[in-house]
């Protein structure tokens, strides 16, 4: 499979930001914490984005790596993969066995630094030097890149939570960050290569596993140990994911500050302050003070009242502003429906019925129990009736009580012809 | 591996049939999101038994429900026109007089069979629906008892005969019978919301022949509109005011009908006094009366402090007497405070929050209403779109049903806010807001945007209230696009409400002409005459002209020509046509050019006939252009008749063509004789 994946991708080196990202996540999933994180863990959520920043960290420092050595691309590309293979497979090991003796004493050191850090700093580090890793890439790249990207690297697990924010972030600098993208291939193609072939070029491809492997540790040592900043964070970080704001306006800029409010766009300072002013005094502002906002359940009662001349007004009134023309043939039919004038969905061919319904079939069928009085036991006459009866019995299209009054009918008329069917002996008690 | 168990639980999801062999695992596995059917069926079922099928619970379903499954996946067919016409493809319309026009008939249409069953229910008593259909059924529309009782009285309030329910209490009166308490109610409040004079009703029967209904119909309904406002006025003492004085026994009841009928008739301070009397007698009022006094309290005070000390009085007195406030409550205190100058801005947002602490969630009303107060006037310094990007940040994806009257007012007026300029026609409209400045932002588009989107939201379309209402909105939102927007999306948005939803004014058509300009799109020019032309605006000279103007104004590619000559002659006929239309000469004579330019010698020649006949000079650059013309053809014919057409105009500039012709045509001793004579009798004599 990796293979696979491996061959795609290195082929298209400027694939998009999204290839990359489900690559990333595809080249995660022989890690089967991974796997089960990325697909359904809430919990675990932010451990799958933390991921996802590595990897991007791990290919910008490749990125570097590329430019350090010249403009032998091609060749130094085709060299990491084999590096990261290597050190992917040390890197899952890690992961499963969780702790393991891997970490470098100078790591140690930053990872002290690291936890003497409030939380809320390292986060703010952590995105300076991220929008910095974008924007001013190229200088960077000469200059002290490597100590930056470290740092970054170091801080990626609390960064986990800011994840939609990074999203924000790629989508708002995509063409800046482009350059950094064209590399994902690499960067899979290295994390799979676990399974592939390749010859090694041993200076850099040292010096990259050992970096990879560094990080790797931290990361898992930060999970263990910072979950307490971790919380700190998240709520932190709720403001800011606040939907209606994160849409509202194309990301130029985004600053972070200290007050808890997350992040906000620069549209220049004065319309800025007089936004927010205007937002507490629209959302938060005071109030009347007229009414207490206690008791709910007393403002029930007149609706049980029968609606007078007033409501059905006003009922109308609002109907009439309102546009009510269906827009398609189903919207009418939906109109008709109301109105009683179409056969309701699901179709029932005893739509109406519903009194007729109550009677049970029987009733309808064995109609004999009528015939006990007011009918000759036997001869023509209860002869005749068992044949009307049979008859009715098998009569769909009358109602119980319809069957009913057409026997009691010939009741009557019997009564009525009593002497005359007496008289010529066939009436017989 | 617990990869198995969470496809399991996919499928067990799906199928519906919850087979719990996998519990154990499922529970030990956190990042699994539970289904609350799930959930449901986990807690009563016995964890320890392996093979145990649950069944599902039934499910009922609305009588709508597959219907509206239905309608949900049909999108707008924004080629079509709207539904309601398309029974009858020969009446659709293609303007909006003509959306109008047959909109109201087939209104008229439908209100005037419903008048003849209801009215002759002796010839419709055959019921061939099985099940019955009630709606297709004769309803009773005159009075059936007559004897004098409280049934005859109940059933005249039902049918709302005012004047008749009136007679008939005064005459159970006198026979000394009372009436139950309920029934004077619902006659009290007959009478107030009739002001005590009866409604115009659809089912009333007429002295006149019914063959004309309909149209009695609709000039009743003229009549009513204007009656509303000016006849339906409060009488000093009416029947109401009497009834109300006979009673024995007055509750709150009867002080709220009158009350109401009060405000909603405009006696504003006799409802004060009204409510004055009320607590005299130590009866509370009930919301309803706050909710009317609330919005008469700009009518009975002048300052605009006053009339918010008045409000806030009345809301205390509700909190005194423990009447709940809702959502009109609030409403109409906004609406007043649209009244109170400067007071409004900070009050409405107070009310606003208010309503939020009471729990009451504030409707497209109370949107409106603070957006008004916000925007009332351009000079207030506050004149940008922030308090607006609030609101709708706040509604964003939000569905609203209709809660109050003024609902259907806000997109248009969210849209006022944003579009950058008023037009001409609605300005009538918006003359109580005057038109703030033209502030050219790109806020302003995104917000339009925004405004639109909330409008693809559920059935919130439905708010965008009647067709006027609707086509304001769409005559904002389009002048919006046409000014900041670039032309292909306007195009887009063009042809994608265009004729649908929208049928565009002649202001809306040179908006787009112009933002073609802007773009320099001007050869999409003929494609947007033929649209004028259907949508019946071919006969606006302004707009026409303008069209003409921007063809005319500069020399395009052949086959831009090519068309444009196409369209001129287009144009020409329909100038033809309509030989009572006055058509400028600035028209006549872009038509002249555009067919030169295409070498379209013979139908030029015709328009600079037209000329004549129109009672139209030519300029003398046209008359230059077209020697050009004869010249390139090398026509000198035509350029001597060209001349002498000249002459005939009595144009000053003849004999300057004459010499032009004289000295650049291969002519023969005739012509030049013509040319030479024609010369020296125009040139100036010094």
């Amino acid at each position: 499979m990796y293979r696979i994946i491996f061959r795609t991708l290195v082929a298209p080196r400027s694939s998009s930001v999204n290839v990359y990202d489900s690559c990333v996540l595809a080249a995660k999933c022989d890690k089967t914490v991974f796997r089960v994180t990325n697909e359904c863990g809430v919990k675990t959520f932010s451990t799958s984005s933390s991921s996802l920043c590595e990897k991007k960290n791990n290919q910008d420092q490749k990125t570097q790596a590329v430019k350090e050595g010249g403009q032998a691309e091609v060749v130094e590309l085709r060299e990491e993969p084999a590096v990261l293979k290597a050190d992917d497979g040390g890197a899952a090991e890690q992961q499963t066995a969780v702790k393991t003796e891997q970490v470098a004493s100078n790591q140690a050191a930053k990872t002290k630094n690291d936890a003497a850090k409030s939380g809320k700093e390292s986060l703010l580090d952590l995105l300076g030097a991220m929008k910095v890793e974008v924007t001013n890439k190229r200088k960077l790249k000469n200059l002290k890149a490597k100590q930056s990207y470290e740092s970054v690297t170091q801080y990626t697990p609390k960064a986990a939570p800011m994840e939609s924010t990074i999203s924000m972030y790629q989508k708002a600098t995509g063409e800046a960050s482009s350059q950094s993208e064209t590399l994902d291939p690499d960067l899979v193609a290295a994390a799979s290569a676990a399974a592939s072939t390749l010859p090694n070029r041993s200076q850099a491809e040292s010096e990259l596993l050992r970096q990879l492997r560094q990080r790797e540790a931290i990361t898992e040592a930060q999970k263990k140990g910072d979950i307490n900043n971790l919380g700190v964070i998240i709520a932190d970080m709720k403001v800011g994911k606040n939907p209606n704001r994160q849409n509202a306006w194309p990301a130029d800029q985004i600053r972070f500050d200290d007050d808890g409010r997350g992040y906000t766009h620069y549209r220049g300072i004065t319309s800025e302050l007089s936004g927010v002013r205007k937002r507490r005094n629209l959302l938060l502002g005071k109030r009347l003070n007229i009414f207490t906002p206690t008791a709910d359940e007393d403002g029930i009662e007149p609706a049980a009242a029968k609606p007078t001349l007033w409501d059905i007004d006003f009922a109308n009134q609002l109907s009439l502003s309102t546009n009510q023309m269906p827009r398609n043939g189903f919207e009418e039919m939906i109109q008709w429906t109301e109105e009683g004038k179409l056969w309701q969905y699901p179709i029932n061919n005893e739509a109406g019925l519903e009194e007729e319904a109550k009677v049970p079939f029987h009733e309808h069928i064995f109609l004999e129990k009528h015939l006990e009085e007011g009918f000759p036991r036997e001869g023509p006459v209860r002869h005749f009736m068992e044949l009307v009866v049979t008859g009715l019995s098998r009569n769909p299209y009358l109602t119980v009580q319809q069957k009913k009054e057409h026997i009691s009918w010939f009741r009557d008329y019997f009564h009525q012809k009593e002497e005359v069917l007496k008289e010529a002996d066939v009436y017989l008690e | 591996m617990a990869a198995p168990g969470r496809h399991i639980g996919h499928s067990m999801q799906r199928n519906g049939r919850f087979l719990l062999y996998n519990l154990e695992q499922l529970l030990g596995h956190r990042g699994f999101g539970w289904t609350s059917a799930l959930r449901q069926q986990a807690a009563e079922a016995n964890k320890e038994s392996t093979e145990s099928v649950i069944i599902p619970r039934k499910k009922t379903w609305s009588k709508e429900a597959v219907l509206e499954a239905l309608a949900s996946t049909v999108s707008r067919d924004h080629t079509a026109y709207p539904y309601q016409f398309q029974d009858d493809p020969y009446l659709s319309p293609r303007t909006s007089t003509e959306f109008k026009l047959f909109s109201l008939s087939q209104e008229s249409g439908r209100s005037a069979a419903k008048f003849i069953i209801n009215n002759n229910p002796k010839l419709f008593t055959k019921d061939f629906a099985e099940p019955h259909i009630p709606c297709l059924m004769p309803e009773t529309v005159s009075l059936r008892l007559e004897e004098v009782s409280e049934e005859a009285l109940k059933e005249r309030i039902t049918l709302r005969k005012v004047t008749a329910a009136v007679d008939m209490y005064d005459q159970l009166l006198q026979a000394g019978t009372t009436v139950s308490m309920e029934t004077t109610h619902s006659l009290l409040d007959l009478i107030c919301l009739y002001s005590d004079r009866d409604p115009v009703q659809d089912g009333e029967p007429q002295t006149d022949d019914a063959e004309f209904g309909a149209e009695l119909k609709k000039r009743k309904a003229r009549v009513r509109r204007a009656s509303d406002f000016l006849k339906f006025t409060w009488k000093e003492n009416n029947n109401a005011e009497r009834i109300f004085n006979l009673l024995p026994e007055r509750d709150t009841r009867c002080y709220s009908a009158l009350i109401r009928g009060m405000v909603k008739h405009g006696a504003y301070a006799k409802a004060f006094s009204m409510y004055t009397d009320m607590l005299n007698n130590r009866l509370t009022a009930d919301v309803h009366i706050f909710n009317a006094l609330i919005s008469a309290a700009p009518d009975v005070r002048d300052k605009f402090n006053e009339r918010w000390d008045l409000i806030a009085e009345l809301l205390n007195q509700m909190n005194q007497q423990k009447v709940r406030p809702n959502l009109l409550t609030f409403n109409s205190v906004l609406k007043s405070l649209r009244r109170c100058g400067f007071l409004a801005k900070t009050q409405a947002l107070h009310t606003l929050n208010e309503m939020k602490a009471l729990g009451i969630a504030p409707s497209l009303a109370s949107y409106d209403h603070i957006l008004a107060v916000f925007y009332k006037s351009a000079a207030s310094a506050q004149n940008n779109t922030d308090i607006l990007q609030e609101v709708i940040a706040e509604l964003e994806g939000r569905i609203f049903t209709c809660q109050d009257p003024d609902d259907v007012l806000f997109f248009s007026s969210a849209m006022r806010i944003v579009s950058p300029a008023l037009e001409p026609r609605l300005s009538l409209m918006a003359a109580f807001d005057s038109p703030r400045s033209v502030c050219l932002d790109s806020k302003d588009l995104e917000l339009g945007y925004k405004i639109q989107s909330l409008v693809d939201v559920g059935e919130n379309w439905r708010l965008l209230g009647d067709s006027f209402q609707q086509s304001i909105y769409y005559g904002r939102f389009f002048n919006l696009l046409c000014m900041m927007e670039h032309i292909d999306v306007v195009l887009k948005w063009y042809k994608q409400i265009i004729p649908s939803l929208y049928y565009p004014n002649p202001q809306g058509m040179r908006d787009l002409l112009q933002a073609l300009d802007t773009d320099s799109r001007l050869d999409l020019l003929p494609s947007i005459w033929k649209d004028i032309k259907t949508l019946g605006h071919d006969n606006k000279p302004d707009l026409v002209e303008e069209l003409l103007g921007l063809m005319a104004r500069e020399k395009h590619s052949p086959e831009v020509q090519e068309s444009f000559a196409a369209c001129a002659l287009d144009v020409k006929s329909v100038f033809d046509l309509r030989p009572s239309i006055e058509w400028s000469a600035a028209s006549l004579s872009h038509i002249t050019t555009l067919l030169l330019r295409a070498n379209k010698t013979r139908q030029a020649w015709e328009m600079l006939q037209l000329f004549k006949s129109r009672n139209r000079v030519p300029s003398e650059g046209l008359l230059n252009n077209f020697l050009s013309v004869c010249h390139s053809d090398g026509d000198p014919q035509k350029a001597v008749e060209l001349v002498q057409l000249s002459a005939a105009f009595c144009l000053p500039t003849t004999w300057r063509l004459a010499k032009r012709a004289l000295a650049e045509f291969d002519l023969t001793e005739e012509q030049r004789a013509i040319l030479s004579e024609l010369e020296t009798a125009g040139e100036p004599s010094d």
